[in-house]
């Protein structure tokens, strides 16, 4: 009842945990930290730098009060996002949000995922691109890929989402503790919907503005899409049937 | 000249599956091989040493399951023995991957923690 009188500073009072996964991605990261300080100064940081090649790890390090995770060997976003939901399960935080190291989360948009969580009472809130179409304009391909996820999801779980990719996410500790057991490793996102959906647990969505990046390039190019999308899609039916977690 | 072809691919068969079954009896004495995936290898290696013992129970075996030309049998058996064992070995890596994510996350917890307690040392002694 608290939490729908004040709001704003619903997220303030209670444990946050930011996990920002990271991988080479030395010319972004503290600006990143910087803007997640600017934004939610009393929110934890925990930096996973999933084994980079260039100077992340001290990069980060340089922020003072961030908490580093090294990883000894690269396991992909996956493997990376999970070791920050561990770290959540074992130290007792009551949310956690992704941010991703590339810049183009807006920490500013936090309170909007946290405040639509503390509204609606689901378990995880997904920020998407598409609820807010001015900001984001997505290429052909990627906007076909979203249309066959959204019309996916909505056959198989009846929920109606518009951007399954997304990592820029709120969890709660219900959340937290099932994904911190069942996580996968190449394509985590879309997974993750129906691990929790099958776990009982409620999701939603609300409009989010993303940047465009800054330095490097997705990792999903032209030609590597269409074998994205046919692992998604397969990782996705098969999840579906999945009787054990 | 027919006779002694078949004879000698038979004698190859024979030294070829001793081999396998001996290599993998040391391999496994020597901790190279874990028993569990051994067994597989005992099976290939005594199945092609008791084909190339008994050749007629190829032709039995073919006339059997209704293949015309026997070695035709004895390659299909071969290669649905080979399936088999990737796929084994498929499921192995893929649990080698699993146990290798979860040791990796751990270490990278373990690491921050150390790094945390020792972080908490030096304030002290200082």
């Amino acid at each position: 009842m608290q939490k729908d009188i004040d709001e704003c500073c619903y997220i303030e009072k209670e444990k946050i945990l930011i996990v920002i996964p990271a991988f080479n991605e030395q010319h972004n990261i503290l600006k990143v930290i910087g803007d997640v300080r600017d934004s939610l100064p009393n929110a934890d940081i925990l930096v996973i730098n999933d084994c980079s090649v260039d100077s992340t790890s001290v990069q980060a390090r340089m922020a003072k009060g961030v908490k580093v995770i090294d990883l000894p060997c690269n396991l992909g976003i996956g493997g990376a996002v999970q070791t920050g939901f561990k770290y959540a399960n074992s130290m007792g935080y009551q949310y956690m949000v992704q941010i991703d190291g590339d810049g183009q989360h807006i920490p500013q948009e936090v309170e909007k995922l946290a405040n639509t969580m503390g509204r609606s009472g689901c378990d995880m809130v997904i920020g998407s691109r598409f609820l807010d179409i001015q900001s984001y304009r997505p290429t052909w391909g990627r906007r076909m890929g979203i249309k066959v996820f959204y019309h996916l999801f909505r056959m198989l779980i009846h929920a109606k989402i518009t951007d399954s990719t997304s990592g820029f996410r709120i969890y709660n500790r219900k959340s937290i503790e099932v994904l911190s057991k069942y996580y996968s490793n190449d394509y985590p996102e879309p997974d993750a919907i129906i691990a929790l959906k099958k776990n009982g647990l409620c999701i939603c969505e609300v409009g989010v503005k993303m940047r465009e990046r800054e330095h490097g390039s997705s990792s999903i190019t032209l030609i590597k899409s269409p074998y994205y999308m046919a692992k998604v899609i397969l990782s996705i039916l098969l999840s579906c049937t999945r009787t054990r977690w | 000249m027919e006779v002694r072809d078949i004879d000698s691919i038979h004698l190859i068969g024979l030294v070829f599956s001793l081999t396998i079954l001996a290599s993998v009896f040391l391999m496994v004495r020597e901790r190279m091989l874990k028993e569990k995936y051994s067994l597989v290898w005992f099976v290939i290696g005594f199945f092609t040493l008791v084909m190339s013992i008994f050749k007629d129970l190829m032709d039995w075996f073919a006339n059997l399951i209704g293949v015309y030309y026997a070695p035709s049998a004895f390659f299909a058996i071969l290669i649905a023995c080979a399936y088999f064992l990737l796929l084994n070995m498929s499921v192995s890596i893929s649990g080698l991957k699993t146990y290798n994510k979860i040791l990796t996350q751990e270490l990278g917890l373990t690491k921050l923690r150390l790094e945390e307690v020792e972080k908490k040392i030096k304030s002290r002694e200082l």
